[in-house]
């Protein structure tokens, strides 16, 4: 239980520090960037909710498949919306 | 050989050849369900992204008008409450059945503190009308596009709430049957299980606060 503890205290550090930085770096002016760095230091912090408390690499592989569905089908959904409204120039934009 | 010595207390199921089968298949049932999950969200998801794109200056103003305090106090409950959730499922492990149910305890009253500040703004945006449907007014050339945020807004959190407190149902359930004395080192699936919701659940919020509150910050 020990080596678990210390574990999960250094996840929460993490996750706290990540949440820090994405604060703080959201008052920086980077332009477009500035949503990149959030949307980036947010995907680092789901893969230490996935990996270290969903525990998914010590999963069974079948399990593994149904995790990469729902991303997949996920990215189609955005991939094949962004095909339209990526390339469409915006005349309404406010 | 079998996979895992079913105690006298708890034998598997009889469809199942062994408890760890029979885990096994709870846990690849419940990621099955959060595949569904990722795209009831991702369709909220997606909508946000395209009218983010189409008015970005009405999005970043609205942006800047949701409680970025509160809003970040929620991130580190919730952030926490995982913390604890993952902790129990390891004293579940462990058979550590007081330590287990202190910290199932503990995760759902994070959740409701969650909820309670989520009340709080929400009552907070009632008072300054930007509850589109209900009380919208805004002041501003892009106010269209604000009320639009504040709507999906409304939905994203609304229905994450929605999902949380199911979550907090189920963990004091589970908290119960813990104290009870339920579960074992052997069986312990249903904690599991509830702890990958709740891990979803604080995986929609990741999301959900840099594009909620952290957008517009700058300029």
């Amino acid at each position: 239980m020990a080596r678990e503890a210390v574990r999960l205290a250094a996840a929460w550090g993490a996750l706290m520090v990540l949440l820090g930085s994405t604060l703080g770096l959201s008052y920086v002016q980077l332009g477009s960037m500035n949503i990149a760095v959030a949307l980036t230091i947010a995907t680092a912090k789901a893969l230490i909710v996935v990996f270290l408390f969903m525990k998914l690499a010590r999963a069974v592989p079948l399990t593994w498949v149904f995790a990469a569905a729902g991303l997949f089908w996920l990215l189609i959904m955005f991939g094949l919306a962004a095909t339209d409204y990526g390339a469409r120039l915006w005349v309404i934009a406010s | 050989m079998p996979d895992v010595v079913a105690s006298a207390a708890a034998p598997p199921e009889p469809q199942f050849a062994s408890l760890r089968q029979q885990s096994e298949v709870a846990s690849i049932g419940i990621w099955a369900f959060l595949a569904t999950e990722v795209l009831f969200f991702g369709g909220m998801l997606l909508a946000y992204a395209v009218f983010r794109k189409a008015y970005p200056l009405g999005f970043a103003e609205a942006g800047r008008e949701t409680k970025i305090v509160i809003g970040t106090i929620n991130t580190m409950v919730l952030l926490t409450s995982s913390v604890t959730m993952a902790g129990a499922v390891y004293a579940a492990e462990g058979g550590r059945r007081r330590l287990l149910t202190l910290l199932l305890i503990l995760t759902a009253a994070l959740g409701l503190a969650f909820v309670g500040l989520k009340g709080l703004e929400y009552s907070k945006e009632y008072e300054e009308h930007l509850v589109p449907g209900i009380d919208f007014a805004f002041a501003s050339p892009h106010a269209n596009a604000i009320q639009l945020f504040f709507f999906l807004y409304f939905m994203m959190t609304g229905v994450h709430a929605v999902h949380l407190t199911i979550g907090i149902i189920v963990v004091l359930v589970m908290a119960v049957r813990a104290g009870r004395g339920a579960f074992s080192p052997a069986y312990h699936s249903p904690v599991e299980v509830t702890g990958l919701y709740w891990h979803f659940v604080d995986l929609v919020w990741i999301f959900l606060y840099p594009l909620i509150y952290l957008n517009g910050r700058v300029g």
